[in-house]
């Protein structure tokens, strides 16, 4: 089966299935073999026929029911640099900034400053510490 | 042996409370001896609360797990016996004609889910197509209904059943619908600059895609369930992941193109930007810019689409340009492109090798080899590795910190492989938006 974006949960709801289908097999083994269950036989195979068929809908639903995967922030850097030294600086990206854009004169040693790069830095989401 | 816990080579035992089991159900056996003596010796109340399951049970659960010897005569119920073999009618039945539509079903729910997703991509980036276009519009223009009906411009491709001159057709189709492209562009956003109207050509290229894909794989979903072909399904299915990667990927990288930033795929003029800084740079052929420069006394001719606006250029054409306006006395053609990683790899890997890093549809590819070929001039190429997604999307750190390192190995190389005074073509490919010169 293929993978679609978007199903981050559906790892977990297979795992969920696979062991709700693993359960329910149990049940069954036990209603067949175990004498002494022998008088609740009924019971066990409605509950392993039970199970057998939530493992069967997390699977078949399990993916409609999963939220979008929220795209991972995209912090995009525009790093400054100069022709004479090596001072670097960083800032955000603003609309209309390109390779190797003039900037002026350099803070420090007053040569030409220009756009060094741009590029994507993934931000990490803060943990509940908010870190 | 036992069966939910019934021996089956036992004789059948009667049950004795017809309540609990009435004796004309169709299909109770009436060999189960756990089930068959519950409602006997349990107390009233406890034989109540289990009537219900007991009948559900030895009507249906019983012969599902029932014995084979049963069925072939070993029991003595005409009902047991018809209701096994029906049971197994039943089972070959559903065995036979209904495991495709199983299989169907399966297939066809990940086809609809996919095409759910594209049909969003595509209105979302027609959406976002037209507020990138907006700003550059005649006030009170509805471009709308001229953009949508301009997602489904069409190219023909040229016929190859005689391959004869293929690539020159192809060259001059696709050099009519750039044309085409951007006269649109120019006729709906009169106001935008040249790089503005370069990048609203890529959104808008991004739009046709996933509009165009959606349509494909919505004509597929449709045609499978009409003909409920498994294997149109399956197919399909087989397709899906890297098709939602690309899509989602060109999505994705729509907003970037609509801000001017640089893309991955930019690292080849990025790279070619750096080379030729200090260098006089001139025009040649279409959207592509050079500059001379000195490397370690050998004179590096650098090439690259010109920026900062979203173009690729035609590079093939200035290379042929170059070395047929030289007569062929070049040392080297070193080549610089993004390339797809395969899984696995690291992105930003620079790798080198031979032949024309270029990945157009044939024509530039084909006149560099060409020039090469005539003249006999060696190709180097040096790739950066990065996947689909991170080339379509604005260029990650690892990328841009490659530039250099290429930068470094191209001196390296012309320094090895070619003497003083020799002149050695450096050709940048890639889109160059957010990159100048």
């Amino acid at each position: 089966m293929s993978k679609i974006p978007g199903k981050s949960r559906q790892p977990t709801l297979a795992i969920i299935s696979i062991a709700l289908t693993i359960v329910a097999f149990i049940l069954f083994i036990l209603a067949t073999f175990m004498e002494s269950l022998a008088d609740y036989t009924t019971l066990l195979l409605t509950a392993g026929l039970g199970l057998l068929a939530v493992s069967w809908i997390i699977y078949f639903f399990g993916g409609r029911m999963a939220p979008k995967k929220e795209p991972t922030p995209e912090k995009v850097v525009t790093v400054i640099g100069c022709r004479n030294c090596d001072v670097r600086e960083e800032r955000d990206f603003q609309q209309g900034d390109f390779i190797p854009k003039e900037l002026g004169p350099c803070k420090k040693c007053s040569g030409k400053s220009y756009i060094k790069a741009i590029y994507a830095v993934t931000e990490k989401k803060p943990n509940a510490d908010g870190k | 042996m036992r069966y939910a816990g019934q021996s089956w080579w036992e004789p059948p035992v009667p049950i004795p409370n017809t309540e609990v089991k009435p004796p004309n159900v169709f299909g109770c056996t009436g060999r189960r001896e756990g089930l068959g003596s519950l409602g006997s010796w349990r107390p009233l109340h406890l034989r109540k609360k289990y009537i219900y399951l007991h009948i559900l049970h030895e009507c249906y659960l019983v012969n599902a797990v029932i014995p084979v010897g049963q069925i072939f005569g070993t029991g003595n119920d005409l009902n047991s016996i018809l209701f096994n073999v029906l049971y197994l009618v039943a089972f070959f039945i559903i065995i036979l004609f209904f495991n495709q539509r199983m299989q169907i079903w399966t297939y066809q729910r990940n086809v609809e889910k996919a095409t759910q997703r594209l049909q969003e991509l595509a209105d979302k980036s027609k959406e976002q197509a037209l507020n990138s276009i907006k700003p550059f519009t005649e006030a009170n223009a509805d471009i709308r209904a001229k953009v949508t009906g301009f997602l489904d411009f069409f190219t023909i491709e040229p016929v190859d059943r005689d391959p004869y001159g293929v690539l020159t057709r192809l060259d001059h189709i696709l050099d009519t619908r750039h044309d085409r492209l951007r006269e649109f562009v120019r006729q709906i956003a009169p106001k935008a600059g040249s790089s503005d109207t370069a990048n609203t050509e890529d959104v808008l290229e991004v739009a046709m895609a996933l509009n165009y894909v959606f349509k494909i794989v919505r004509h597929y979903l449709i045609l499978g369930k009409k003909t409920k072909s498994l294997m149109i399904f399956v197919q399909l299915d087989m397709q899906l992941p890297l098709l939602m990667k690309t899509a989602e990927a060109y999505f994705t990288a729509q907003k970037g193109m609509s801000e001017g930033k640089p893309w991955g795929d930019g690292l080849g003029p990025l790279v070619a930007s750096k080379l030729m800084y200090g260098g006089a740079v001139k025009p040649i052929s279409q959207e592509v810019v050079y500059a001379e420069v000195d490397i370690s006394n050998r004179k590096a001719i650098i090439l690259k689409a010109e920026g900062p606006g979203g173009v690729v250029g035609k590079p093939g054409e200035a290379v042929k340009e170059l070395v047929e306006g030289r007569k062929g006395k070049i040392a080297r053609i070193i080549m610089i492109d993004a390339a797809g990683k395969l899984e696995g790899e690291t992105t930003g890997e620079v790798v080198e090798g031979i032949g024309a890093a270029i990945g157009d549809p044939g024509p530039e590819k084909y006149k560099i080899e060409e020039a090469a070929t005539k003249y006999n001039i060696p190709i180097d190429a040096i790739i950066c590795k990065m996947d689909i997604d991170e080339a379509l999307t604005t260029m990650k750190k690892e990328v841009a910190e490659a530039s250099d390192k290429i930068v470094e190995r191209i001196r390296t190389s012309i320094v090895e492989r070619t003497k003083e005074g020799d002149v050695v073509i450096v050709a940048g490919i890639g889109n160059t938006m957010g990159v100048a010169q």
